[in-house]
């Protein structure tokens, strides 16, 4: 790979990233003066909310997976079904969507009276599980649909074409190309929205529903703001820290390099379908539609009943400029602090050496196991006697959301870059080339997973609330928290008009944004 | 000179032993069954494998402990020796500072592929991915050339005229060649000697 030089950087940025997290976790256990209350480990309370942070995690997962399969394989064997593009893009968006406007197209459709609720029966709660389950299964499983549908797209022509002339079954062209295609990647796929669902804070917050649903990040929450009991709150973050990071752990051994082969832009080899297997797959791809679709429509009568004035579209614009502004910075950071991390991280790859790849990946990725309210509350509280954070809050959260989205852009990059180097490693030392040669090489190869990464980083900044809440100020707003406050104010029409804003910046950057990938 | 002194690969559970003088200038064919060593012997020169034991010395002076970038060696793989996503023209540019366009495609000419050095790879057959390999290699300023089977996609009439090719650039700018072929006709164009490997 590169130069020891550029793997210096990486390793400096990897320290950096595990300085902060053992910073804030300095910062609260030095303010309370004492460390963790083990006594939890043995209280009822703390194993109920275990088992159901674990129990909603496995359950999100598992539905997200399995029901992301069939819908990767109708949008795969059915490649001219309508407004496929647009399928895409809208799952992406599904993904990075903002919770607050997620939830509220949810109550607006399922709540207590929502335009749907009449019809589902009077035990019908979006409270509890199932509304957790419902909200984390459509933001993780469009995401799963594109992961596997890209899988499935991986699988080279030449295999179709030596199943077809070996004259396959359907069943041997599934179990033979199909299953090793996805296999690889499927355990990822599932782990990784597992960490995410585990970890997850606004919808067990907002759809909980109570004690009975909660899980270790809203409890930690809840010890940190209710009753600030600190020893609780570290016994809590100390315990998802570890069950994630082992997880964690688990799922970077057992995954692999994708099932690939070198690069195919054109794809002319997919098996014919009949009209009936046609016909179920526009069955499932339409529904699919229509589920992503439903929550953000249900946004539109509220967008209309909105009292517009100058001071309403002001305070939008202006939201949305910071938004913006911190959103790119924090995305750009986040993708040019990936690339150097990757570096280290592929030197060990291809010198075989796993463990050191494994521990250094663990290390840059695990800021998406670390409580992120235990960070932000960590450093906040580490920071406050030194730093004036009224003026510099917002620094904070231009480098906390950058520390939190990098997971997400190396997740994004590492297969890509670690395929190229299996694929040209050999090629690129035998020719001797420069550092600069090396770069713009190696740029056209992963300048459409770079652009794409950077959208889904900068969208997934751009939702940000939960560390806008303790560092932010009001005279900076950004857009998440206007419509977070419009709605805790119960003016929802407003809530819903910026939520349609934010909506359609995050669209307009998604399409120019797979446009641009599509040319690249 | 290139001196492999008891060179041993492992590779898995075979141990493949090496010992042999090469002069410089030299074009030399190797041939052997499938599994002997032939590329594995290519690859240990161009630092791609590490040797258990034993030297490698190219005139006088030791490279077998020197890192790839600095190994005055420049190899054809038997394949992946393109980038897929960069035209023809600049694959054949890369590692070719010393030359310019000119030569390029006075080269390709005569290896008969001028028409397809725009194109992207992924729109070449084989033998026309081999032979913009075979032009980059040979017009690389290193002295030391390792062909792993050059002409293996080639029909016979294309082969003759790579093979002349070779022949010619070799000689003219005084490269020692090791090549791995499994045809006669190979040797008897091009080989000064012909190692058969056992």
């Amino acid at each position: 790979m590169f130069t020891k030089s550029s793997n210096i950087a990486g390793l400096l940025f990897i320290l950096i990233i595990s300085s902060v997290t053992v910073l804030a976790f300095q910062g609260l256990i030095g303010f309370s003066q004492r460390g963790a209350d083990l006594a939890l480990l043995e209280d009822s309370y703390f194993h109920s909310i275990l088992l159901f942070s674990i129990k909603q995690a496995l359950l999100s997962a598992l539905l997200s997976t399995l029901l992301a399969w069939p819908i990767a394989r109708a949008i795969y064997y059915y490649p001219n079904i309508f407004f496929k593009q647009t399928f895409l893009s809208l799952s992406l968006l599904c993904f990075v969507l903002p919770t607050l406007v997620l939830i509220t197209g949810f109550v607006s459709l399922l709540g207590l009276s929502g335009f749907i609720t009449p019809f589902l029966g009077e035990d019908w709660s979006l409270y509890g599980l199932q509304g957790i389950l419902l909200a984390h299964v459509y933001m993780n499983l469009p995401f799963a649909v594109r992961a596997m549908h890209l899988q499935l797209q991986s699988i080279p022509d030449s295999s179709w074409i030596l199943a077809r002339q070996l004259k396959f079954s359907r069943w041997q062209r599934f179990r033979l190309i199909e299953i090793p295609s996805l296999s690889a990647n499927a355990s990822l796929i599932f782990g990784f929205i597992c960490i995410l669902c585990f970890n997850s804070f606004a919808v067990v917050l907002a759809l909980g529903g109570g004690p009975q649903s909660t899980t270790l990040e809203v409890a930690i929450y809840q010890a940190l703001k209710y009753d600030f009991n600190i020893p609780e709150a570290l016994t809590l973050a100390w315990s998802q820290f570890a069950i994630a990071g082992v997880f964690f752990l688990l799922l970077y051994r057992s995954s692999s390099v994708p099932w690939l082969s070198k690069d195919s832009t054109e794809k002319r080899w997919i098996p014919c379908i009949s009209k009936t297997t046609k016909g179920i797959y526009l069955l499932i791809y339409t529904g699919t539609f229509v589920f992503m679709l439903m929550p953000l429509l249900a946004l539109l009568p509220g967008v209309l009943a909105a009292n517009y004035s100058i001071d309403l579209i002001v305070d939008v614009l202006q939201a949305l400029s910071l938004t913006l502004i911190l959103g790119v910075l924090s995305a750009v950071s986040a993708m040019l602090i990936a690339y150097c991390i990757m570096l280290p991280i592929r030197n060990a790859a291809q010198r075989g050496q796993l463990r050191l790849q494994n521990t250094l990946q663990w290390l840059a990725n695990h800021t998406l196991i670390a409580p992120a309210m235990v960070l932000s509350v960590g450093l906040y509280i580490l920071f406050l006697p030194l730093i004036d954070l009224d003026q510099l809050g917002i620094i904070f959260v231009l480098i906390l959301n950058t520390l939190l989205i990098l997971p997400f852009a190396i997740q994004q990059i590492r297969a890509r870059v670690l395929q190229y180097d299996n694929d040209y490693a050999l090629l690129y030392q035998s020719l001797k080339l420069n550092f600069q040669q090396r770069i713009s090489i190696e740029w056209g190869y992963i300048k459409p997973i770079m652009l794409s990464t950077f959208a889904l980083v900068l969208l997934i900044s751009m939702g940000d609330v939960a560390i806008f809440s303790i560092f932010g100020n009001d005279n900076l707003q950004t857009l998440p928290w206007l419509i977070y406050q419009y709605a805790g104010s119960y003016r929802i029409h407003e809530a819903s008009f910026a939520s349609a804003i934010l909506l359609l910046v995050y669209f307009i950057i998604l399409l120019k944004i797979e446009r641009a990938k599509y040319h690249a | 000179m290139l001196d492999i002194q008891q060179l041993q690969i492992q590779l898995g559970d075979n141990q493949l032993n090496y010992h042999q003088q090469i002069n410089s200038g030299d074009i030399v064919t190797l041939q052997g069954v499938s599994g002997v060593g032939k590329s594995s012997l290519l690859l240990c020169i161009a630092g791609f494998i590490q040797p258990v034991r034993g030297l490698i010395s190219w005139q006088g002076t030791q490279i077998s402990s020197q890192p790839i970038e600095q190994r005055p060696v420049a190899m054809l793989f038997q394949e992946n020796n393109l980038f897929e996503h960069i035209s023809v023209l600049k694959n054949a540019r890369l590692g070719t500072a010393n030359i310019g366009d000119t030569e390029i495609f006075a080269a390709a000419k005569e290896l008969q592929i001028t028409e397809q050095m725009q194109k992207m790879p992924l729109q070449l057959s084989g033998g026309q991915r081999q032979r913009v390999g075979l032009l980059r290699t040979l017009l690389r300023p290193e002295p030391l050339i390792l062909l792993d089977e050059p002409f293996a996609e080639l029909d016979n009439q294309t082969r003759t005229i790579a093979a002349n090719w070779v022949n010619k650039i070799a000689r003219a700018q005084n490269k020692t060649v090791l090549l791995v072929t499994h045809q006669m006709e190979d040797v008897d164009i091009l080989a000064d000697r012909n190692w058969l490997m056992e």
